[in-house]
């Protein structure tokens, strides 16, 4: 119950400037379009080896952005702030877990912006682009289940990547580098397809592709069901193995606490 | 005349003073140059590793060859280095507008837009530099760009007048937060809507785009008409060789624009808590 307050506080929260919503949409509307065009001009009227074509680019770049949103995470900074101003000390006084209430201010901020963004990019991406029709109904519950895994990934990661925080107290540059590293090998500019091979086997051990890629993938219909469901095994796995590592990190370093030298 | 040297070398002097103290701040915590040393260099490798994927699987993006875009890149990438030194700030104006900031600008007789930006100089911005001179050195190699004093001082010029466009842009984004009153900054969304229309040639766009990009938002400007200036390549704006003396003007416009709606907007400013 104290969690779903500080959803709701969050969400609340979220809703206070309205210049900030009308901006948010306008900005992520611009790069969408540019991004559509961008693909539409390079794929012209040729269709790539794995079937794809500028029409289905199209609805992977609306579907991409509209995920973008629900990716949103703010753990990082948060667990910096605490941690530099030593309010950690005060919210770990607190009858609730410290991560729990991190996960639940992200949750609230998500559920604000899925009408504040989701919605009108879906909207203005069907109007401007196209409308993003996914590949075919039986995966619809595939892409359901996989998006959900793939939030919860995520989420992990950058709450895992967070805890160093606790070691580093100023770490603005590390996300920075998390950040550009995961817009390039989560598939989230660009899909993994154009990658050379090699490199591509590489990513797909990796928990990062089963941010975006995958999820888009089912989507877009770019790859058969059995390879698919192969690839959501492994990110099972992915979200089983970073919840462990999550678990055991945040006893760790809430132990290691230390507030104004003490 | 007298008066507006001894003025002009006194702001010298203070932005001197201030560089000098940017510097020892950041000197104070060596780990975090480390950082940023790393994070900028990677944030430009994985944009140009993008290029070369999609060149790999594409050929040419809209006829430009890999070195071409690398060319147009790696200036792209050196007046953002140029842009972030000078302006960043401007991405973080709604902090200072509603943490009541500007209360000691204000008091201060000094400029109140020039002590925005040149009290807390972002040295870092430096570190945005390497990756792209490195990346233009590798196009000027590919394209066999010939380095004549009249090139130079072109490349420099558009530098100049490139940073100043961003730099406008931010200005005017930021002085929204006198109006709106949120410190909302929409630095990332700028970046990567920079990053959209000066690494890639904007003429693979519509023309209603690029008409945008073009004269209402002139980010076009930026890099793709000058450098195409600068390559040879006929666009359907601009005067050849000569599009580096427009981007300046442009930049020129775009500031005078900016600080005008700064100062427009900084009557509106109430300070905290009042």
């Amino acid at each position: 119950m104290s969690y779903l307050y500080v959803m709701k506080t969050q969400l609340i929260r979220s809703f206070t400037y309205r210049f900030d919503v009308y901006g948010n949409i306008i900005m992520q509307t611009i790069i969408m379009v540019t991004t559509a065009f961008f693909w539409r001009a390079l794929f012209g009227s040729s269709t790539f080896s794995n079937g794809m074509t500028a029409d289905s680019m199209l609805t992977y770049t609306i579907i991409s952005s509209a995920m973008s949103v629900l990716f949103t995470t703010g753990v990082e900074r948060r667990i910096q702030r605490s941690v530099e101003l030593g309010s950690i000390s005060v919210e770990m006084i607190h009858p609730i877990n410290v991560f729990g209430v991190y996960f639940a201010e992200d949750m609230g901020t998500i559920a604000a912006l899925l009408f504040q963004n989701l919605l009108p990019i879906i909207i203005i991406g069907s109007l401007v682009i196209k409308v993003p029709v996914i590949a075919s109904v039986s995966a619809i519950p595939m892409f359901a289940a996989s998006l959900v895994l793939s939030m919860g990934i995520n989420w992990l990661l950058a709450a895992i990547f967070g805890m160093w925080a606790f070691t580093a107290v100023q770490m603005d540059a590390l996300i920075q580098v998390k950040k550009h590293l995961l817009r390039l090998l989560s598939g989230s500019i660009i899909p993994i397809w154009f990658f050379p091979d090699s490199l591509r086997t590489v990513l797909e051990a990796l928990p990062f592709v089963y941010i975006y890629q995958l999820p888009l993938d089912i989507y877009v219909g770019s790859t058969l069901t059995e390879d698919i469901l192969r690839r959501m095994v492994i990110q099972v796995i992915w979200f089983a193995v970073l919840g462990t590592v999550f678990f055991m990190l945040q006893k760790r370093v809430l132990g290691k606490v230390m507030v104004q030298g003490g | 005349m007298r008066k507006l040297l001894d003025t002009l070398g006194h702001y010298i002097d203070v932005t001197l003073c201030n560089i000098k103290l940017a510097l020892m701040v950041i000197i104070e915590y060596p780990a975090n140059i480390a950082g940023w040393l790393i994070s900028n260099p990677i944030q430009f490798i994985v944009g140009f590793a993008t290029i070369k994927f999609v060149v790999v699987q594409f050929g040419e993006i809209n006829g430009w060859n890999y070195g071409q875009l690398a060319f147009l890149y790696g200036l792209s990438v050196i007046s953002h280095a140029v842009s972030m030194m000078f302006f960043v700030q401007g991405w973080f104006m709604g902090y200072s507008v509603i943490e009541g900031d500007f209360d000691r600008y204000l008091t201060r007789p000094l400029g109140v837009l020039y002590q925005f930006f040149f009290t807390t100089f972002n040295i870092f911005g430096i570190t945005d530099l390497i990756p792209g001179i490195v990346v233009f050195i590798y196009g000027c190699i590919e394209t066999g760009f010939r380095f004549t004093f009249g090139n130079a001082v072109g490349i420099i010029v558009m530098i100049i007048g490139a940073a100043f466009i961003r730099g406008g842009l931010y200005i005017m984004l930021g002085s929204t937060s006198f109006w709106t009153k949120s410190a909302n900054d929409f630095g990332q969304y700028t970046q990567e809507i920079f990053d959209k229309s000066t690494m890639y040639p904007i003429s693979m766009y519509p023309e209603s785009l690029q008409f945008i990009l073009t004269y209402l938002i002139p980010i076009g400007w930026v890099s793709f008409y000058p450098v195409s200036g600068l390559m040879g390549i006929e666009t359907t704006v601009g005067i050849g060789s000569g599009n580096v003396w427009i981007t300046f003007a442009v930049g020129i416009v775009v500031m005078l624009a900016a600080g005008l709606l700064f100062k427009i907007g900084l009557r509106r400013y109430e300070s905290a808590g009042n």
